[in-house]
């Protein structure tokens, strides 16, 4: 899951940053408007955490942007205004959802994986595949009943590949959604993971090579 | 005993309202002339049938016991005749009165009807370019005023929430984040307890300028002699190290201002000033900050070069959390509130500010304490306490 956070406030930036890749997300953050809509032009992200009041572009407009062009990315709002009129004149300009500051943290985390799973498709809370399960909320993995004890990245790939249903992911597409900028970005990292990845799952294999570098789970 | 009373409360006096006062004024007056024109023609009427000279007494007899007769009719129909016009008179002056006081009807009630909530709405009196409208006309005025000044207090409210909370949240999320983290190691907890204390400085600025705003706002509580020139100096000798840290040359004349105030607003007002010259400033740039004495008043002038300030922005610089487009993102010091609490320190002495942004950028800001003075002046000579 990729996610770009919008706030000014460097410290409060950086730290739902950190926190939200410890979730296992891939995180960028950006401090103003106008480098935030750079980043949706050339990345394709699931959730925007946007704050309301921004330099340089307003969120109100990076909004606005994002709805007129029928960006996929859902859009979490954040603002200092808690007023009833402030939320629902931030939700009128098509915010998926509004958070006020101060918030807790976990709840952050509980809106931005909602508003993932409202992707299109919609995406269940819990995926399964072949005899993998996954729990995104509580971090758990399992297979055939045996707790996998597994890394953020490993985590987040394999989430990546039981959302896609069966489906092909191409080793850019998991680059995309499961590294962020501050990863050094090597098609080799997909590859180690996935490695890692297998051995974990054990036997038998569950994740598949499709031919021109891509794998899928569970597929016909 | 409670019944007398709502009785006595039922049969009140209507009350004396300006249309009952008008309609009993132009009826009153309607009636006296009436009943004196009336008068006087009846008066003359009388006279010219009673004296009739020259009629044999038989015939003057009878024509007596007629004009009696006549006397009677024309007296029943000068009751008559009054008591009509009394009424017409009282009937047509509340009318007139009622046409009148429209105006003033519509102004009461649209004025009732306005409140902080709608303050957005105006009475907007048409008609003849009267009173009533000239009055209509100073309310509307007086209801923009209001919005205005509402409409700021509501953007400071806001803004000042805006910047109240951001830290907050920062600092919650801050602790959560690190408490949630099952590696935290003894630096993760270092370098959170070192952010913590940036944050809690940051508020803590914050709050300060807040009170220094409300404090100035509110006006000059103890005032004193003072001279720009002894905490010019002192603010500068605070500053150097920082603006040695960030290249900046600060230039100094010091020459003797004498003026009148409170002195730890005027060096609100001087720190704010310096640290916004040395804040927005350019690599290598400079500030130069003179005191000094014009034409009897005390005069202190900061410059600094730095990014240049379209005229239009200049007005903006003076609101509450606002900056120039040139900072980037909300820059750790500086809350956009020094700008603001010079002209509300300046606003409390009655000082004049002066700001130009020369078009080689930077800013120039003037203020000029010439009413401190002349109060100083004043004092001197006994006239105020």
């Amino acid at each position: 899951m990729r996610v770009l956070v919008v706030e000014d406030f460097e410290i409060l930036a950086r730290t739902i940053g950190t926190g939200l890749r410890r979730e296992g997300m891939a995180v960028d953050v950006v401090l103003d408007g106008r480098d935030a809509l750079e980043h949706l032009a050339v990345t394709r992200y699931d959730v925007v955490v946007l704050d309301r009041d921004l330099p340089e572009v307003s969120g109100d407009e990076v909004c606005r942007r994002l709805v007129a062009e029928h960006s996929p990315a859902r859009i979490l709002m954040l603002t200092a205004a808690g007023a009833v009129e402030e939320r629902v004149g931030g939700l009128g300009l098509g915010a998926d959802d509004y958070l006020a500051k101060p918030f807790d943290f976990a709840e952050l985390v509980a809106r931005v994986r909602a508003l993932a799973r409202r992707s299109t498709p919609p995406v269940p809370p819990t995926l399964a595949g072949a005899d993998v399960s996954l729990d995104p909320a509580r971090r758990t993995a399992s297979r055939a009943g045996r707790r996998l004890d597994l890394s953020p990245k490993e985590f987040a790939v394999l989430e990546c590949l039981l959302a896609a249903a069966g489906t092909v992911v191409s080793s850019e597409e998991l680059l995309e959604r499961v590294w962020d900028e501050e990863a050094d970005p090597f098609t080799t990292a997909v590859k180690t993971t996935i490695r890692r990845l297998r051995a974990k799952l054990g036997e038998p294999p569950v994740i598949e090579t499709v031919r021109e570098g891509g794998y899928r789970i569970g597929g016909a | 005993m409670d019944r007398l009373r709502s009785a006595m409360t039922r049969f009140r006096l209507p009350r004396r309202t300006l249309r009952l006062q008008l309609t009993l004024l132009y009826g009153g007056v309607l009636v006296v002339l009436l009943v004196a024109v009336l008068g006087i023609w009846g008066l003359l009427y009388g006279t010219s049938s009673k004296a009739a000279p020259g009629t044999p007494a038989s015939a003057a007899l009878n024509a007596q016991a007629q004009a009696a007769g006549n006397g009677h009719h024309v007296d029943i129909l000068f009751a008559l005749v009054l008591a009509v016009a009394v009424v017409l008179a009282l009937a047509i002056g509340w009318l007139i009165a009622g046409r009148l006081l429209r105006a003033l009807r519509t102004i009461t009630s649209t004025a009732k009807d306005i409140s902080a909530s709608n303050l957005h709405e105006r009475l907007n009196i048409e008609g003849p370019d009267d009173e009533l409208k000239d009055l209509g006309g100073t309310l509307d005025d007086l209801f923009a005023r209001l919005e205005a000044a509402f409409e700021s207090q509501r953007r400071f409210v806001a803004n000042a929430s805006h910047e109240l909370r951001t830290p907050l949240t920062a600092e919650r999320s801050l602790l959560q984040v690190t408490l949630s983290d099952p590696n935290a190691s003894v630096d993760t907890w270092r370098s959170t307890g070192e952010e913590l204390l940036t944050l809690g400085e940051m508020q803590e600025r914050l709050i300060e300028a807040l009170l220094t705003l409300a404090r100035s706002e509110r006006g000059i509580e103890r005032q004193g002699p003072l001279d720009l020139a002894v905490i010019a100096e002192k603010v500068v000798q605070a500053r150097r190290g920082e603006a040695e840290r960030r290249g900046i040359r600060i230039g100094t004349t010091f020459a003797a201002a004498s003026a009148v105030g409170d002195p730890g607003l005027v060096e609100s007002l001087i720190a704010n000033l310096v640290d916004n010259a040395i804040r927005h400033n350019v690599e290598n740039g400079q500030v130069e900050i003179v005191t000094g004495t014009r034409s009897g008043s005390a005069v202190l002038s900061v410059v600094n070069s730095g990014p240049s300030v379209p005229p239009e922005d200049v007005e903006r610089l003076f609101e509450p959390f606002r900056t120039a487009g040139a900072d980037r993102t909300r820059s750790q010091d500086g809350q956009g509130l020094g700008l603001s609490i010079v002209r509300a320190v300046a606003d409390a002495h009655g000082a004049i500010l002066e700001v130009t942004p020369p078009p080689e950028g930077g800013l120039q800001i003037e203020v000029d304490f010439r009413l401190a003075d002349r109060k100083a002046e004043k004092r001197a000579a006994g006239l105020i306490t």
